[in-house]
């Protein structure tokens, strides 16, 4: 439904998109992640349409977006970073102009409205001016717009971004219930909520896409390097001297806790570095405990942001 | 042309939802009324030709309050994000927020029409000097605000867009002025030919010349082709 291929973005001299190659197909959400200013919102625009790519090939729905663009939007529903609304407009007035902008015939304008006001939870503020609107609704009231002419496509810049636990929870609602009909690329920098909504995630940093997976296949492929953390009663010198001898350990952070030493190391992607650490240890000092730390997804991507 | 419809739909209703659509004609009709009432009892004649030259001139003033925002409001609200992805084609945005203000224009005219009850009450005015009037300001006006929705597109500052219009509106007033410095009879002819207020003297006089509708129409398309094009090249 959404493709990029090889896609780079140059405003003059300065590239903000390398490369970039993915695809979203229906009844998937696909989760964009990133830091800000990594080019999540340049790659969401360029496919919307806003702007174009300076190489490589968009597609959406099947037409190219640089040839195709108009027929393309027909396609896609757009909820930008900051929701486009009129403020003086009413809610009403506001989604009928998108509506009938989107080319919804006359005859099913009216339902086209009261679906994507039920959908967003809407009813309660229908007549309301824009500007009178919290900043919820004034999401919601933008996801609504997005939604008119049931478009193939959805693509969400930070819908959640500003809202409060309550509006969050709900927001996240909605768009899980989106993913059954439509291709949704939606961005955010917050990492628990990919895990939430989203089948797949894309990790994008420095405009170069990191990785693409579910977040549990992230999570495999990242579980090799994680970190071991022991509590051992030892001098500390000895102790990260003994440590970086053993063969696959990369580096020790040591932090006194009391008599007992809170350690950390990284270690090589590979088995058997675990246990050859408790057979360093183990003989010379109190060994208290030894664990894996498991992956979570903000150590797989502060890694693949650290590593890209 | 759908698209058109709903972009002009919506021009309107932010019009009517903002003070200045009712600030505008306020002052416009305030002026026309003046300056109509000063000209027939300094005249005593029942004719509109001294109202029509002033009410162009306010024209000049007061339409690029109403152009300023077309684009620029669009910019500053960040809706111009929504409007370029919407299934709408560039042409259909220009030409339906031309539409809207060209509709606040007609009403602007509209309203001065009831100047022209007296003069057929109390004298024998002439219908068709008037008329021709009416269409030479509506077609200056159509012009103006076609200049002024341009400039709104080229600025993201409503009052940079304003100030410029008024600059360039002022400049294709007065540019036949420009005529007494020029020795040469093809520069005189062309800055004749370019001055907005010769074209309008002549609808004021009751002359309906094709060659003076035909400016007025060429300069505005120019100007929606030019806008146009700008959206384009903005993606």
């Amino acid at each position: 439904m959404i493709t990029l291929e090889s896609v780079s973005k140059r405003y003059g001299s300065q590239t903000v998109i390398h490369d970039l190659s993915f695809s979203v197909e229906k009844g998937e959400i696909v989760g964009f992640l990133g830091p800000n200013g990594s080019g999540k919102t340049t790659t969401l625009r360029m496919i919307a349409g806003y702007t174009t790519a300076s190489a490589g090939r968009v597609s959406v729905a099947g037409y190219d977006m640089a040839t195709q663009n108009d027929t393309a939007a027909s396609h896609i529903g757009y909820l930008p970073e900051h929701p486009p609304l009129y403020d003086t407009l009413d809610v009403t007035a506001y989604l009928r102009f998108v509506a009938k902008a989107k080319g919804v015939a006359r005859s099913e304008v009216a339902s086209e409205f009261d679906r994507v006001v039920a959908a967003c939870r809407l009813e309660d503020v229908a007549r309301r001016e824009i500007y009178k609107l919290s900043k919820g609704y004034r999401q919601r009231v933008g996801l609504a717009q997005a939604l008119l002419g049931k478009p193939q496509v959805l693509l969400l810049d930070e819908p959640t971004i500003g809202l409060d636990p309550g509006q969050l929870h709900e927001a996240r609602d909605i768009i899980r219930s989106f993913g059954a009909e439509h291709a949704v690329l939606f961005s955010t920098h917050i990492l628990s909520e990919v895990t939430m909504i989203c089948k797949r995630v894309a990790i994008i940093n420095n405009g170069r896409l990191l990785a693409i997976d579910s977040p549990s296949g992230l999570q495999q492929a990242l579980e090799q390097t994680n970190r071991v953390s022991l509590q051992v009663t030892a001098p500390v010198d000895e102790l990260r001297q003994e440590l970086l001898s053993v063969d696959g350990v990369r580096s020790v952070e040591v932090e006194a806790d009391g008599d007992r030493l809170q350690v950390e190391c990284q270690i090589e992607p590979r088995d058997g570095v675990e246990a050859a650490i408790a057979r360093a240890v183990a003989p010379r000092w109190p060994l208290h405990s030894l664990g894996r730390q498991e992956p979570t997804l903000e150590n797989i991507f502060l890694q693949y942001v650290s590593e890209g | 042309m759908k698209g058109a419809l709903a972009v002009y739909q919506k021009e309107l209703r932010l019009y009517f939802r903002s003070p200045i659509a009712y600030f505008v004609m306020a002052i416009f009709l305030v002026g026309t009324g003046y300056f109509f009432t000063y000209s027939i009892f300094l005249t005593g004649n029942a004719r509109m030709t001294e109202t029509f030259q002033n009410m162009a001139i306010l024209l000049l003033l007061v339409l690029p309050v109403v152009s300023m925002r077309l684009f620029t409001s669009e910019y500053n609200g960040r809706t111009m994000e929504l409007l370029a992805t919407l299934p709408l084609r560039p042409w259909q945005i220009v030409l339906g927020k031309f539409a809207g203000a060209v509709t606040i224009l007609l009403l602007m005219t509209a309203g001065t029409l009831i100047d022209v009850v007296p003069l057929y009450l109390f004298g024998n005015p002439e219908g068709m000097t008037i008329l021709s009037g009416y269409i030479g300001f509506i077609l200056l006006g159509m012009t103006c605000l076609a200049i002024g929705q341009l400039f709104s597109a080229l600025t993201q500052n409503q009052i940079v867009a304003a100030l410029i219009t008024v600059a360039v509106l002022l400049a294709f007033w007065f540019i036949a002025n420009a005529q007494r410095f020029q020795t040469s009879y093809a520069w005189r002819n062309v800055l004749g030919y370019l001055s907005f207020s010769r074209h309008f003297e002549e609808f004021v006089q009751g002359l309906v010349r094709t060659e003076s509708v035909i400016f007025y129409l060429v300069v505005c398309a120019i100007a929606l082709i030019l806008n146009t094009s700008y959206l384009r090249w903005q993606r």
